[in-house]
């Protein structure tokens, strides 16, 4: 491998850490919205009942 | 948040692609490594925002077994969570730009030494958050939290107190340190983008954590209001 090959793994490398982390993050917090949303849902529900 | 975060992300990768234009194609060329040397300006900054939340996250826990405080509590979960990414990357380019340059992937010297102690105390850390059983976890954490901090200190310093095969620092490192012109408007450039990515990623994290804080209680209270009927 030559020297360029390493700078360029290592800019590759540092781009898809962050990237998938930031998707990561995201993600989560749609899931943790939509969980929310339901427990709010299912909870509405018992009190009517 | 949805706004700010729908601003700032676009914002934040058209600062980070525009700085990585400015590391590749506008800095010039080391004499000694060539090319392989622009590693550099994704290295560093990596390492110091590392440091910044590792940093946060010190504070953070003092405040909670200060004041017993949710939000510090999810900030220093946020910024160790955030420090480990920072530092996985800088754990990564650093064998990359060592292997073309010394020859070696890794030495076991004082610097990478430490980081890598460094990188395994906080992912302790985020186990014992994750995995640890009782209503102590949180008290625990900020214990654990500050005394690892005290390898940043240590990690900074080492090619200061020892001879290492990493080199000596670039920047307050004496006589003849220092990086030309070019070189450093390049490198605060990078430096600012990479400060900015940390700080957005802490700010989502913190978001995130809140969340599951309150989605916990909510789940609590709905299991008590199940027993109580």
């Amino acid at each position: 491998m030559n020297a360029i090959a390493f700078l360029k793994a290592a800019y590759i490398v540092a781009w898809v850490v962050y990237l998938g982390y930031l998707g990561r993050i995201l993600l989560r917090m749609k899931r943790v919205e939509e969980e929310m949303k339901e427990l709010e849902q299912s909870g509405s529900d018992s009190s009517r009942k | 948040m949805k706004k700010l975060a729908l601003i700032s992300i676009p914002l934040t990768v058209a600062l980070l692609a525009y700085t990585s234009y400015l590391a590749l194609m506008v800095a010039p060329t080391e004499q000694t490594m060539g090319d392989v040397q622009r590693i550099f300006y994704y290295h560093v900054p990596s390492g110091w925002v590392a440091g910044l939340c590792f940093f946060i996250n010190f504070v953070a826990s003092a405040v909670f077994l200060w004041k017993r405080s949710e939000a510090s509590d999810a900030l220093a979960a946020a910024s160790a969570e955030v420090g480990v990414v920072f530092c996985t990357v800088l754990l990564i380019t650093g064998p990359l730009w060592a292997r073309p340059v010394w020859g070696i992937w890794w030495t076991w010297d004082a610097r990478l030494t430490t980081t890598l102690v460094l990188w395994l105390i906080y992912v302790s850390y985020l186990v014992l958050r994750r995995f640890a059983a009782g209503g102590q976890t949180q008290v625990l954490a900020a214990a654990f939290a500050i005394f690892g901090f005290a390898d940043v200190p240590i990690v900074y310093m080492s090619i200061r107190w020892f001879r290492t095969q990493h080199p000596s620092p670039v920047m307050g490192g004496g006589e003849n340190s220092g990086l030309a012109p070019a070189m450093l408007h390049v490198f605060l450039t990078n430096l600012v983008a990479f400060t900015v990515l940390g700080v957005l990623f802490v700010v989502l994290r913190y978001k995130l954590q809140m969340q599951e804080q309150a989605l916990e209680s909510a789940h609590a209270q709905m299991a008590l209001k199940g027993v109580s009927r």
